[in-house]
C-alpha cells in the first residue's frame, strides 16, 4: 500500500449524476486518471439519478479534478461535501 | 421504422451526407437499412478497408470541413479497431459520431461471439458515450449525441447499440435537435482587465492554437491580431490561424518550433493564450516557460484554465465573442509596442525556419527544401494531410498555410497512419479541391490498405512518401538522446512503393536528386487523378531545432550546435 506523502490531502465531494450505463465507472475513471484515490464512496439511487459522496486523497489540486468532473455529461451537481448551502449547478 | 432506419433518417435530417464504415454481424441491420436509404439518395457510405481508417477518415472529413464526422463499425474487433482513430479525434477535440453494433441484449455479459465491453473500453477517449437498451431511446440519444459532439469543446460521442435494438421499431420521435443554451457574452469586467494587462505590457505576445478553428473564429482572430498588432506564435494545431504572410506572425513554438518563436516566448512580459491548452510539446519544461510573463488564458473549456500553468487572468467562453470584444478596444487605439514588434520581426528574419538550398543538382533531396518547394508550387486552397514523424514537422515548419483547416495533422495523440485516411476524408468533404497526403515510409505502411478506397472512388489524392528507410524521428532521438544506439528503426526492406501503387492502379513517380524535385511535384499536381510521388531522402537528416523531451525550450538544439552545444536563449534581449 502506498504511504501518503506529506502533500497528500483528503477531500470529500458530493455529486449528483444521471443513472446512465457506466456513469459511476466514468466518475471513478476520471478521478483516478486525474491523480486521486477513492478512500470511501457511497452511492444511493434517487428519483433524480444517483447521489454520490466520495472521500478522496491526492496531492494535486482538487479544483482541477472538480473542473474535469463537471465536464462529464452525466454529472448535474458537484460540490465539496463540507460546503454549506445549496448544490451549485454545473455549466 | 426500425431503429437502424431511424439512425439514417436522423443523419439525413442533420445534413450529414457522408459516413465511413465497415460492416459486420451486429451492425448488419444498419447496413440493411442503408440499401433502401441509398436507393432514395440517402447518405453516402464509404467502405474503408480497416475500421481504424474509418475513424481517421471521419476525423479528416471533420477537420477539413468543420462538420461532424461519422464512422460505423460492428461489435468486438470492429469496435476495438476504431479505438485509435476515436482517441485521435478526442485528443484533438474533433466532432465525431461513432456508431457500433453490439451483441443482442440477451447475450451481453455472456462472452458471446464478437462481444466486447465497448462502453467500458472507450470511456477515456470520448466526450460521452451511450449503450442503448431500447429502440425508443434512439431518437433522443441521436439528437443529444450530435449536439454534444459539436457544442462547446467538440469531441467524439460513441453510441453502442445491440443488434436486437437496431431491429426493433421506434415509436417515439423528435423533430429537431433540442435547443441548447447559447454561450453567454464575454464578461465585460474580465475583458477590461485583459485590456489593462495588455496595455501595461511592453512585450506582449499572442499564442493561439486549434481552438480558433474549432470555434470557427478565424475571422475574429485575424481582426484581433490586426487591430492589436500583437506579435504572434502558434501551436501545431494553430498553424494557419493568421493566414499566409501575416507581418507579425513568427511561426510555430515548442519542441520543433523556430528559435525565433521560442525566443519571443522566453522574452515576452505578457502571454495571451487563446484556444490552446499549453501542451508539453509547446511549452517544454513548464517551470521555465515564458519566465517573465504574466499569463492571460482564454478557452472554451473551463477545465483547461489553470490546468498546467496558473494564469493571472482566465476567461472561459465563446472565442468569437471574446475576440470581438477585445478587438473593439484596440481598433481605435492599437497597442504602442513598436520596438517589441520590430525586435520580433528581426528575430523572425534571422532565426526563423530556413531551409538550406543545395545548389548541386545531383545532391540528395533535403526534407525541408522539398516541403518548401511543395509549398511554393501547391495551390493556395490545397488541403495537406500529414502523417506523424519528421515529415510532419517539416510540413509544420516550411509549408505556408492560409487556413488552419487546410493543415490536417495528428497533434495530441500523434497517430502514425493518420494521413492517408484523413486525406480520403478531406477529399470527400471537398471533391474539387487539391488534397495532398505527405507521409513517411513508416506511417504510410500503417494504413496502406486505403489505396483501395482511393481506387474505388477515383479520388484524385496526391500521395507523397518521404522515404528515409527508417523511423526517422525515433532514429533522431536515439542519435541525440540515447548515445546514437539505433533500436528497431530500420525499414530498409520497405516494399517497392511504386509497384504497390501500381497494384492499386495508381500511377507513380520516383525522385532521388534535388534537381528533380520541382518537376516531380508539378507532375503529380497536374495529373488528373491519384498519383504517388516517391521521394528518396537522406536517412541521417534531422529535424532542427529540437528540444529534448521534458527540457526547457531555452535549451534548443540546432544543426549548427549539435548535441553538446545547447543554444542558450537570452531572455533579457535588449529591446530598443
Amino acid at each position: 500500500m502506498k504511504t501518503p506523502s506529506k502533500t497528500t490531502r483528503m477531500h470529500t465531494l458530493a455529486c449528483r449524476m444521471s443513472a446512465e450505463a457506466a456513469a459511476i465507472e466514468r466518475l471513478c475513471q476520471v478521478t483516478r486518471i486525474r491523480g486521486f484515490r477513492i478512500e470511501q464512496m457511497q452511492v444511493q439511487t434517487s428519483d433524480d439519478g444517483l447521489e454520490i459522496s466520495m472521500t478522496l486523497s491526492g496531492e494535486r489540486s482538487i479544483d482541477m479534478l472538480r473542473s474535469q468532473l463537471e465536464k462529464l455529461h452525466t454529472v448535474t451537481h458537484l460540490r465539496p461535501a463540507a460546503e454549506q448551502g445549496p448544490l451549485k449547478q454545473t455549466a | 421504422m426500425n431503429a437502424a432506419q431511424h439512425i439514417l433518417d436522423t443523419l439525413r435530417r442533420h445534413r450529414i451526407d457522408t459516413v465511413f464504415g465497415y460492416p459486420g454481424g451486429c451492425i448488419m441491420p444498419l447496413y440493411d437499412a442503408l440499401v433502401a436509404d441509398q436507393a432514395v439518395g440517402g447518405v453516402e457510405h464509404v467502405l474503408c478497408r480497416h475500421e481504424q481508417a474509418c475513424a481517421l477518415a471521419a476525423d479528416g472529413y471533420a477537420r477539413a470541413s468543420g462538420k461532424v464526422g461519422v464512422c460505423i463499425a460492428t461489435s468486438g474487433p470492429g469496435a476495438t479497431n476504431l479505438i485509435t482513430g476515436v482517441a485521435n479525434a478526442h485528443r484533438d477535440s474533433i466532432p465525431m459520431l461513432v456508431i457500433t453494433g453490439q451483441v443482442p441484449s440477451s447475450l451481453i455479459g455472456t462472452d458471446a461471439f464478437q462481444e466486447t465491453d465497448v462502453l467500458g473500453m472507450t470511456l477515456g477517449i470520448v466526450k460521452h458515450s451511450y449503450l442503448v437498451t431500447a429502440a425508443d431511446e434512439i431518437p433522443g440519444v441521436m439528437e443529444e449525441a450530435l449536439s454534444l459532439a459539436t457544442s462547446g469543446r467538440p469531441g467524439p460521442v460513441w453510441i453502442d447499440i445491440p443488434k436486437d435494438v437496431l431491429l426493433a421499431d421506434v415509436n417515439s420521435f423528435i423533430d429537431s435537435a433540442a435547443a441548447t443554451d447559447g454561450e453567454s457574452p464575454a464578461d465585460p469586467v474580465l475583458i477590461t482587465h485583459a485590456i489593462d494587462l495588455l496595455r501595461t505590457a511592453r512585450q506582449p505576445l499572442l499564442y493561439s492554437g486549434g481552438g480558433i478553428s474549432l470555434a470557427n473564429a478565424e475571422g475574429a482572430f485575424r481582426r484581433f491580431a490586426s487591430a492589436s498588432r500583437l506579435p504572434n506564435v502558434v501551436t501545431l494545431k494553430g498553424i494557419g490561424n493568421t493566414g499566409r504572410g501575416h507581418p507579425d506572425h513568427l511561426g510555430m513554438l515548442g519542441m520543433h518550433g523556430s528559435k525565433a518563436t521560442n525566443m519571443a516566448v522566453d522574452s515576452c512580459d505578457l502571454l495571451l493564450v487563446i484556444g490552446a491548452r499549453l501542451d508539453d510539446r509547446a511549452t517544454g519544461a513548464v517551470n521555465t516557460f515564458a519566465p517573465n510573463a504574466r499569463l492571460i488564458h482564454i478557452d472554451a473549456d473551463a477545465a483547461e484554465l489553470g490546468k498546467l500553468c496558473p494564469a493571472d487572468l482566465s476567461i472561459r467562453g465563446d472565442l468569437n465573442a471574446i475576440l470581438q470584444a477585445l478587438t473593439d478596444q484596440f481598433e481605435e487605439q492599437p497597442l504602442a509596442i513598436e520596438p517589441w514588434r520590430k525586435q520580433c520581426r528581426t528575430w523572425h528574419r534571422t532565426h526563423g525556419f530556413q531551409a538550406a538550398v543545395n545548389e548541386d543538382p545531383h545532391a540528395p533531396i533535403s526534407g525541408p527544401e522539398f516541403i518548401r518547394q511543395l509549398s511554393s508550387i501547391t495551390p493556395r486552397d490545397a488541403i495537406v494531410a500529414c502523417d506523424v514523424g519528421q515529415h510532419q514537422m517539416w510540413v509544420a515548419q516550411y509549408f505556408e498555410f492560409d487556413h488552419p483547416r487546410n493543415h490536417l495533422s495528428s497533434s495530441g495523440l500523434g497517430t502514425m497512419g493518420f494521413g492517408l485516411p484523413a486525406a480520403i476524408g478531406a477529399q470527400f468533404a471537398y471533391p474539387d479541391r487539391p488534397v495532398v497526403n505527405v507521409t513517411g515510409d513508416g506511417s504510410f505502411m500503417m494504413n496502406a490498405q486505403e489505396l483501395a478506397t482511393i481506387r474505388r472512388h477515383k479520388l484524385p489524392i496526391k500521395l507523397i512518401i518521404m522515404d528515409n528507410q527508417c523511423l526517422g524521428m525515433v532514429r533522431q532521438q536515439q542519435e541525440l538522446f540515447y548515445g546514437n544506439r539505433e533500436s528497431q528503426i530500420n525499414l530498409d526492406d520497405n516494399p517497392d512503393f511504386l509497384a504497390l501503387a501500381r497494384a492499386f492502379d495508381i500511377p507513380s513517380l520516383q525522385i532521388t536528386r534535388s534537381d528533380q524535385v520541382r518537376r516531380g511535384i508539378q507532375t503529380i499536381l497536374a495529373y488528373d487523378g491519384p498519383m504517388l510521388l516517391h521521394v528518396a531522402i537522406d536517412r541521417t537528416e534531422n529535424v532542427w531545432p529540437i528540444v529534448k523531451p521534458g527540457a526547457s525550450n531555452r535549451d534548443m538544439l540546432d544543426a549548427t550546435h549539435g548535441q553538446s552545444n545547447k543554444t542558450q536563449l537570452s531572455h533579457k534581449e535588449n529591446v530598443a
